[in-house]
């Protein structure tokens, strides 16, 4: 057995040293469609032939997603997001930070956003709330997960849970006639590059889905 | 993985850290251990800021054994700890907390070397409060079991080979109610926060006495 | 002689900004092929060297320039060689190259082609030259044919592709603006998802996230109309559910 000769580096000097060197993928390029019920079979369709994960089928998942904020003495509440495999539950919880998301200019195919992802054990959901986070929303997402190259495109139902942490069938409602199409890409800082691709890989779904960078600000508005 | 204890070893006057951990190498090399590297494990404090009602605290630990997990332990103040073990990345969402949680500039580590004898490990760390030395800690693995209860009095007998009547013959307090369970990482870390606290409010203490009597 | 020498200076200037862009070109590249090989396919990467190729072109372009310096009638010789590592080369080299040594300097400092592909461009030359006139027309005839019944094969697969995606079109409709925000606007800000009215705490008042009133007219997606505006008690219960452990925990 080689043992480590080395002594070992204390793990915020490594994290710190990662994080000068580009390789913590802390950013997520964005982008996002929707497609009603009665096309989504064409659209699944289409992917198939597009992706990568065609032997094997589509990826399907059941997910329930919360969010949690706390309050500090800013008046922007700090927002993590729990996400848990319904189907397989001995994954780990995924527990993420989004970053507000940056539009850009014209010339910027995507949307930007600061993520950090991180798995942990299911006792972070208590974890939170005894830290002082509150639950603010749930809801359930099932769909299929399709991968080219880096990209990552999942294409989502999103359920409203009727009842508080019962995520049983039985209980939940479709908020909308369509579903959730998302193109996106977990990378470290400054690899604009792969933004274009997306945008490439967008133009080959429409007309059937229109990826675009939706912008958030516009949402809080009421409608015109 | 297999199960771990965690012994202190009293620390004598004129002896500095280094000059135990030099005394007690011996004995286990005497014993034909083979020194492989060297082990760290930290531990940052984090406090809640007095917004968020009853004060909760957050003890975060790196361990050089699983360089790839963050350990995280908090106490809510009223007698209830939650622990979450997480990637490396955790460490990076800390700091998004930092405008809620503030750093209680506490800082602790423990390094030494770390020996392998057959199925055991064992490693031999000073612990460092804020840089000073303020004692020693004596870490035990057998491999092969993960169970507590079934390798304990072997466990026992090992240390006290080398460490001498400072171990004790009562288990741990913290495996009490985990005689049975099977041993996970965390069970580590959570011994070393057992022990962590112990120091902290040893030095609480002697502070106050200095206070007291300058 | 001083105004030659910014002249140059000038002149090496642009050569350099010019092919930091095509060394850039070149790094995504190489990027692209460590990070995506199984999936690079073989059109990307022609794209790719069709713009290396005219990047160059234009950069030889530049050189051939007639008002600018002849570079070649500058030589570039080495006056010592190390084998030792030399942190300033490595460094303006981006660690390419760490020493001058015996080993490199040849590769680096070549002004010919190596002899071995000399050789084997002159065969070529050699071989093309001896060609008969007729022969040549004989083999382009040949080669015509083909891709002109290549070129029939693809503009009808094209046609056929095209009356299909014609009929597609008549599907209709498949995705919806409307759909899109309140999915959006759910995942993100939790709209139509909240378990209760907004708890609205004295210092920090949680503004419901429309910023309007709840009311009926929120469209076919708003949750039936006694789930939305709860009385104060039923908040406090409902905040202690959130707290109190969940079953599946």
């Amino acid at each position: 057995m080689e043992a480590i000769k080395e002594a070992p580096i204390p793990a915020m000097d490594s994290l710190t040293s990662a994080m000068k060197n580009n390789i913590v993928p802390n950013q997520e390029y964005l982008l996002q469609g929707s497609v009603l019920d009665s096309a989504v079979e064409v659209l699944l369709h289409r992917l198939r032939g597009l992706c990568d994960n065609v032997d094997s089928g589509p990826e399907t998942f059941h997910d329930h997603e919360m969010c949690f904020s706390i309050r500090s003495v800013t008046p922007q509440p700090l927002t993590l997001r729990v996400r848990r495999a319904i189907d397989y539950l001995d994954m780990p919880y995924q527990l993420r930070y989004i970053g507000q998301p940056e539009l850009g200019d014209k010339s910027r195919p995507t949307i930007l956003r600061n993520s950090i992802d991180v798995a942990t054990t299911p006792t972070i959901v208590d974890f939170l709330t005894e830290m002082g986070f509150r639950m603010d929303f749930e809801y359930i997402l099932r769909g299929y997960m399709f991968r080219k190259g880096r990209m990552k495109i999942t294409v989502s139902k999103i359920f409203k849970m009727m009842v508080v942490g019962k995520p049983a069938p039985e209980s939940v409602d479709p908020i909308s006639q369509s579903y959730l199409v998302e193109l996106s890409v977990l990378a470290p800082s400054n690899q604009d590059a792969i933004a274009e691709d997306m945008r490439v890989f967008a133009e080959q779904l429409k007309p059937l889905v229109h990826l675009e960078k939706v912008d958030y600000k516009r949402l809080t508005q009421p409608p015109l | 993985m297999g199960v771990t204890i965690i012994q202190q070893f009293p620390m004598k006057e004129n002896r500095t850290g280094a000059q135990i951990i030099e005394f007690l190498t011996k004995r286990v090399n005497a014993l034909g251990a083979k020194q492989c590297g060297t082990f760290l494990v930290d531990c940052e404090t984090y406090a809640s800021i007095p917004q968020l009602g009853a004060q909760r605290t957050l003890h975060v630990f790196h361990n050089s054994e699983q360089p790839a997990s963050v350990f995280a332990i908090l106490d809510n103040g009223t007698g209830k700890t939650v622990p979450v073990v997480a990637d490396a990345l955790f460490d990076l969402l800390l700091l998004k907390m930092s405008s809620v949680y503030t750093s209680k500039k506490s800082k602790v580590e423990i390094r030494g070397p770390r020996f392998e004898l057959n199925d055991f490990v064992i490693k031999i760390g000073a612990i460092n409060i804020n840089h000073n030395v303020k004692g020693i800690i004596v870490e035990a693995e057998y491999r092969p079991c993960v169970v507590f209860g079934l390798c304990w009095d072997m466990l026992r007998e090992f240390l006290q080979g080398f460490l001498g009547s400072c171990v004790s013959n009562i288990p741990p307090h913290y495996f009490q109610n985990r005689m049975n369970d099977i041993f996970q990482p965390l069970d580590t870390i959570q011994q070393y926060l057992d022990h962590i606290t112990i120091y902290r409010k040893a030095t609480g203490i002697l502070q106050q006495y200095n206070t007291n009597t300058t | 002689m001083q105004r030659e020498d910014k002249q140059l200076e000038l002149v090496l200037e642009n050569f350099q900004s010019k092919l930091n862009e095509f060394k850039a070109q070149i790094y995504a590249l190489i990027f692209k092929l460590e990070h995506e090989r199984d999936n690079v396919n073989w059109t990307t990467v022609l794209d790719t060297f069709a713009v290396f190729s005219t990047q160059y072109t234009a950069i030889m372009k530049y050189l051939s320039y007639e008002k600018l310096p002849q570079l070649r009638n500058y030589s570039v010789l080495p006056l010592m060689l190390n084998p030792e590592r030399d942190e300033d080369l490595a460094r303006i080299t981006e660690n390419r190259v760490p020493a001058l040594s015996h080993d490199i300097v040849p590769d680096f400092l070549r002004t010919k082609t190596e002899p071995e592909v000399e050789h084997k461009l002159m065969q070529v030359e050699h071989k093309a030259g001896g060609l008969q006139f007729e022969t040549a027309q004989k083999q382009l005839a040949a080669f015509n044919k083909v891709v002109n019944h290549v070129l029939d094969l693809v503009s009808k697969a094209r046609e056929e592709w095209e009356v299909e995606t014609g009929a597609r079109v008549g599907i209709g409709q498949t995705s919806s603006v409307a759909d899109l925000h309140t999915l959006v606007s759910a995942v993100s800000m939790g709209k139509n998802l909240k378990p209760m009215v907004p708890q609205v705490s004295p210092g920090g008042m949680m503004v419901p996230p429309t910023g309007r009133p709840v009311t009926p007219s929120m469209g076919p997606n708003t949750p039936p109309m006694g789930m939305m505006p709860k009385p104060p008690p039923g908040m406090k219960t409902n905040v202690k559910a959130a707290g109190a452990p969940h079953p599946y925990r």
